[in-house]
């Protein structure tokens, strides 16, 4: 064959005659998209993704299907080409149904691949489990205990019996995982001689410098607590929480090289300003550690204390003196956390004061059932009107009796309070725990939203200062889950590491496929074979109430392993390697735009050994000519006309099936996950 | 005197064959008559036609909307030789006009000769082009020739039709294919199926002319199965011309061997598209190939093969017996010769029209077509079918020729002529299109199969009443990029009669999404009230109501529910005193 010798993007690509644009601009390091191309059959030119421009010819030319010719000149990335594949996905994307990460994933504030690390844990490699989880979150021991799981919340094995318990199982490999001889650790990337200074060392801390320090980048946690772990340690209980837990995984982030330095209060023991000049980039993950008030008359009086401040002074060791009666007003996890504490700190009488009833509370409920079984009394619908002193000291609540009104924004229904219908509680302590605040001290520099919260740039987590990111509690929308500001963390580090290599590359959530959660999916599901959630095996409510060793044992290894088989595998089998994807995430598209009916789906066995999922099918009807032209078969066929056309079996032949030699070449060849290969 | 009856299957569907039997069973052992059949002359609003002839062959007399009952009085008549009985079925001066004013190569037979008969085509000069091109040209000869006339594919693209027979000739290899596409698809598009029906020798001939100039031995007329009488008719002509030594081997004892077949169509629109035909051929599944490598090169059984459709072919002999520069004269800078449309819709006398380019379209709509039914005005003229444009009434004096067509956004297709008339929703008109585009698609690539399934959608919201701000802007960009990108033509020029809506009736469009149709054509988006002061309390319209959707009492005015009006228009049409109104 003749040498040709053509230009590609500027290039000179030198190819042969007889060779497809397609082939020698891939030959030439030139990466043109394409779905429908394929060297082992023959020219197809379907999908329409692989255009490009040449020059003379006014019309977009297939690259997969057109013989090069020397002297071409052609470019593959102009405006026209981008614009007829931003086209030619978002119409693929609209008609293709299917999940390419399973909901609890995209639940998971820090994207953790829950169905992933399941698997493994199923398939007995805890290790394994753990380095999926570890590519999100790098403290899974102790996230796993204290994480009210948003992922679970959208488990479709709910619409079996229950969720499949995933914190549960995170917990479990991580556990296995730290008491192994060797347990997981990530290699690190070659230093890159910068360093970064992340102020905070509670979870977002961590996280960034985790990340940042598998990057290859210097780190340093700066923190104004005696250890690391910011709420992790001081926000939560030891019974829930362990601090050996925290310890080890703390340790395994300092055995990567970052310094943690304990003890140093911004603003106090070093300006902002020449931490920030020492360092090449800056984190601010400071979180909110400042109670809200009551707001009632009355809370300035002693024996009136903060949630997390009574939490905090008891993590560092000491033992307030709450008395023999505690009220605790609010319903959130605090709540919980501070009851059951003065609980444990030997209060007899403990009662939660809350304004509205149990279904509207945001703790979890495992926890207020759990309070309840240690003891503690329900407040609902009361609220603090006035706090009583005695003696200059807090000695009753008097308690505004609340009904439930209309809904709120929040979609709870508000309470207002009854008329002159008031209840007194005699109490020692009342505990505040109805929210928390940042208190941005000794960060003055940096630019605060109108809620006096830092502003960080959503995308970048970028604060108004130059080379400055923040993340987690302190910013933004104030106060939330520690896999939040995982989650924030581990995207801004990724911004960091790209800003240190000289250009800042904005997070942008991939774009992936989503299946719409219908009845008859939900319908689908129930039919499944039932197998009920597994349960945490736990200490009995008085022998844990005394003491503050954890309350939970751990799963044993044969209810492990069952729980996670219940997993369903929503996400799709084919994400890693699915081409689809690939080109859908080559520009920003908006399928939704050109949204309307999806094309007749259904998912058969009919092969045996393949199944096919003609939901997910794009048509580039690859098995078909694989099957024809590479197998020998021609089992498969296009069937129907327009839009309604499908792959089908020829003519549903029983004969024609039975012809299939399980070669699995059709799976092979297809670029999505619409054929599956059966075990 | 001979009658002839006009038997197309436009004619047939009109009654012609019953009027064929009426006389049949009435003419005697005794009556000098004889009865006979022709194809169709292409005036398909005076169905069924009846032509008398005098013995000479004169035209005496042309009868149109014959009916059976009318048999008695024709034969009378003709008995007589009288026709004042049957003055009522003579044809109008003014109806005469519409054939007067054509000039007619392509249809030259088309109701003039027996289609079914060898002879009758033989008579007008039949297969003549074919002994001259024999006795007296070689295949490079005959190329110039057609190359000197400038006649064009008619099937819809305009290709330089010696281009493609020379770029076959050239083509290496020693099997070679000539096809004929007569899988007419177009909407509204019929002249291919007459010239089939009336005149299936002068394709034959065209086709052997072709056939010689490329070195092809075998002709494949490829007809769509909707065309039953097409392929009778095209069968039987085959066995004539195989009789008297057209079509075999070794023809008129010139050494050159032709075979012709017939393959019939499934009736996919796409395989209207050349390389889609030939995978069909091949006893594929219709989708388009890739080009190139283009026909002329690797077409049927991946052999060198022409294609052209069935008036490209019919012009042919005409070429080599008059000659190319005749062709040539008429027409204009880039369009030579004529062309045939299918001129149909709100057109008072439609039919098919055959006029040297160059004509305006007014010429067309309003002198030959006599302009728009039942007083109304004209509001534009969709050419090219569903892979055409709209043509508005500001651009009616766009005179017939590739190059302006193709500038208004519309194209000359294959000659479909759809006229609208104010009452015609533009929006609605382009659903229309792409309702039959998308079900047509192939479904191979992208840009087409879901390209269009999505115009459709959102053209469909639109006169659903549910178009939102936006949607215009969508359309344009999702028409732009499937026209760059899609596959083939059919893909490639889908989007069209939306652009092209787009382009003179915007504001139709943005009525809509408004919440309004002024055309009044969108059932969503009209509303029937009744006028109160108008109305007489007559009841007409509560009594054909289909969903009692009017109340009032006697002598009292009505009223309609809005909630359940299915907006049929039957109070409209029932009221006597204007009281029902339509907005």
């Amino acid at each position: 064959m003749s040498e040709i010798t053509l230009t590609i993007n500027g290039k000179t690509c030198a190819g042969h005659q007889g060779d497809s644009i397609l082939h020698i601009a891939q030959a030439n390091g030139i990466t043109i998209p394409n779905l429908c191309a394929h060297e082992a059959v023959a020219r197809y030119g379907a999908c329409g993704m692989c255009v490009v421009e040449v020059a003379g010819n006014p019309k977009l030319v297939r690259s997969c299907s057109i013989d090069a010719a020397d002297g071409m000149v052609i470019q593959t990335n102009t405006a026209r080409t981008l614009q007829a594949r931003k086209i030619a996905m978002e119409l693929l994307m609209s008609d293709h149904e299917g999940d390419c990460v399973a909901p609890c994933s995209l639940s998971c504030p820090a994207g953790t691949d829950c169905q992933g690390y399941v698997k493994q844990i199923a398939l007995g490699d805890d290790r394994k489990a753990v380095e999926i989880i570890k590519q999100k979150l790098p403290l899974p021991a102790s996230i796993g205990r204290v994480c009210p799981h948003p992922c679970e919340k959208d488990c479709r094995r709910q619409y079996a019996e229950q969720a499949v318990s995933i914190a549960m199982l995170k917990q479990f490999a991580a556990d296995n995982d730290l008491a192994s001889a060797e347990p997981y650790r990530a290699a690190l990337a070659a230093p890159t001689g910068k360093t970064v200074g992340v102020i905070g060392g509670g979870p977002g801390g961590l996280t960034a410098a985790y990340f940042l320090a598998l990057a290859g980048h210097s780190v340093t946690i700066y923190d104004a607590m005696p250890k690391m772990g910011g709420m992790l340690r001081y926000g939560i209980p030891e019974y829930r929480l362990p601090k050996k837990v925290l310890d080890s995984e703390i340790a395994a982030i300092a055995a990567m090289g970052v310094t943690m330095k304990n003890d140093v209060k911004i603003g106090k023991d070093v300006a902002f300003d020449d931490l920030r000049k020492a360092h090449d980039a800056t984190l601010v993950a400071i979180g909110a550690w400042k109670s809200s008030a009551i707001g009632c008359v009355g809370e300035e009086l002693p024996g009136v204390l903060g949630g997390i401040d009574f939490l905090r002074a008891v993590a560092l060791g000491g033992k307030p003196d709450i008395g023999k009666r505690v009220a605790v007003v609010g319903g959130g996890n605090t709540a919980m956390d501070a009851c059951r504490t003065a609980v444990r700190l030997g209060a007899e009488e403990v009662y939660v004061v809350y304004r509205r009833t149990r279904n509207e509370m945001p703790a979890e409920d495992v926890e207020i059932t759990e309070a309840m079984e240690e003891g503690v009394t329900f407040k609902f619908l009361t609220n603090p009107a006035e706090i009583i002193g005695k003696d200059g000291r807090a000695a009753a609540v008097k308690l505004q009796v609340m009904e439930l009104g209309e809904p709120d924004a929040s979609g709870r229904r508000s309470p207002v309070p009854v008329k002159d219908k008031f209840e007194y509680l005699d109490v020692d302590t009342v505990i505040g725990a109805i929210g928390q605040k940042v208190s941005p001290i000794g960060f003055e520099e940096i630019a605060l939203n109108s809620r006096g919260i830092i502003a960080a740039d959503e995308h970048t987590y970028r604060t108004s200062l130059e080379g400055v990111f923040a993340v987690g509690d302190a910013t933004n929308k104030g106060a939330s889950i520690a896999i939040e500001a995982i989650g924030e963390a581990n995207r801004a580090a990724g911004v960091i590491d790209s800003y240190l290599k000289g250009a800042m590359a904005a997070f942008a959530e991939p774009f992936v496929s989503e299946r719409a959660v219908t009845d008859a999916v939900k319908a689908m599901i129930a039919e499944k074979p039932k197998a009920a959630r597994a349960t945490m095996p736990q200490r009995a409510p008085e022998a844990r109430k005394h003491d503050f060793a954890e309350i939970n044992l751990g799963l044993a290894e044969e209810v492990a392993r069952a729980e996670a088989k219940r997993c369903l595998e929503c996400g799709c089998h084919d994400y890693h390697d699915c081409k689809l994807i690939e080109c859908a995430n080559l520009q920003e598209i908006h399928p939704e735009r050109v949204a309307g009916e999806k094309h007749e789906g259904y998912v058969e066995q009919a092969l045996g050994c393949i199944e096919r999922n003609q939901n997910k099918c794009i048509l580039c009807n690859l098995c078909v000519r694989t099957c024809d032209e590479v197998a020998g078969k021609a089992i498969l066929g296009l069937v129907g006309r327009g839009f309604k056309t499908v792959i089908r079996p020829e003519f549903h032949d029983p004969a024609v099936i039975a012809d299939c030699a399980n070669c699995h070449k059709c799976a092979d060849a297809c670029p999505t996950g619409a054929l599956k290969i059966l075990k | 005197m001979k009658i002839v009856i006009g038997e197309g299957s436009c004619g047939i569907a009109a009654g012609a064959a019953k009027v064929y039997s009426a006389l049949q069973s009435r003419i005697t052992a005794q009556d000098e008559i004889t009865l006979g059949v022709t194809g169709c002359i292409g005036m398909c609003y005076l169905e069924p036609i009846v032509d008398l002839y005098y013995e000479d062959g004169k035209l005496a007399h042309r009868l149109v909307r014959v009916s059976p009952s009318d048999a008695d009085a024709i034969l009378d008549a003709v008995r007589a030789g009288d026709a004042s009985g049957i003055e009522k079925l003579i044809i109008t001066k003014a109806d005469e006009g519409f054939l007067s004013q054509q000039t007619r190569i392509v249809l030259r037979h088309c109701g003039v000769i027996d289609p079914t008969s060898i002879d009758a085509y033989l008579v007008e000069d039949g297969y003549k082009a074919v002994e001259k091109v024999f006795a007296t040209m070689t295949p490079e000869q005959v190329i110039e020739e057609i190359k000197v006339s400038g006649l064009a594919g008619r099937g819809g693209a305009g290709f330089p039709t010696w281009f493609k027979w020379n770029a076959a000739r050239s083509a290496k290899g020693e099997t070679k294919y000539l096809i004929c596409n007569a899988d007419e698809g177009d909407p509204g598009a019929f002249m291919d199926r007459a010239v089939i029906e009336s005149d299936p020798h002068s394709l034959i001939e065209g086709m052997l002319i072709g056939a010689y100039a490329i070195g092809a031995h075998e002709a494949v007329v490829y007809v769509r199965a909707e065309y039953p009488l097409a392929i009778v008719r095209l069968e039987e002509a085959f066995r004539q011309a195989r009789a008297r030594g057209y079509i075999g081997k070794n023809i008129l004892g010139s050494g050159f061997d032709c075979e012709f077949r017939i393959k019939a169509g499934a009736g996919a629109f796409v395989c209207g598209e050349e390389t889609a035909l030939i995978e069909s051929l091949e006893g594929k599944r219709g989708m388009p190939r890739l080009k190139p490598p283009f026909p002329a090169n690797c077409g049927y059984n991946q052999l060198p093969s022409n294609i052209n459709n069935v008036e490209t072919f019919a012009n042919v002999a005409w070429i080599i017996l008059n000659g190319g520069a005749a062709y040539a004269k008429m027409g204009t800078e880039n369009s030579k010769g004529t062309k045939v449309f299918a001129l149909t819709g709100k057109i008072n006398r439609g039919g098919l029209v055959e006029i040297p380019m160059g004509k305006t379209l007014r010429e067309v709509i309003f002198d030959i077509g006599g302009g728009i039914r039942d007083g109304k005005q004209f509001k534009a003229v969709q050419m090219g079918g569903p892979s055409g444009g709209c043509i508005p009434a500001s651009l009616l004096d766009t005179v017939i020729d590739y190059k302006a067509l193709g500038a208004t956004g519309a194209i000359m297709g294959s000659g479909g002529m759809v006229v609208m008339d104010e009452t015609t929703c533009m929006v609605g008109m382009a659903r229309f299109f792409l309702d039959f585009t998308t079900k047509e698609s192939c479904g191979k690539c992208v840009h087409c199969r879901l390209g269009t399934k999505r115009l459709f959608e959102i053209l469909t919201r639109i006169v659903e009443g549910e178009g939102k701000p936006g949607d215009i802007a969508l359309l344009e960009e999702l028409c732009t990029t499937v026209k760059d990108a899609a596959l083939c033509g059919l893909g490639q020029t889908a989007p069209n009669p939306v652009l092209t809506t787009i382009r003179y009736f915007r504001d139709e469009y943005e009525a809509h999404i408004a919440g309004r149709c002024p055309a009044g054509e969108c059932n969503a988006l009209v509303r029937y009230d009744i006028v109160e002061d108008k109305c007489k309390g007559c009841t007409a319209c509560v009594r054909v109501c289909p969903v009692k959707a009017i109340t009032g009492a006697i002598k009292q005015p009505h009223s309609i529910d809005q909630n359940l009006c299915i907006k049929c228009g039957s109070c409209l049409t029932a009221c006597k005193f204007d009281a029902v109104v339509k907005a």
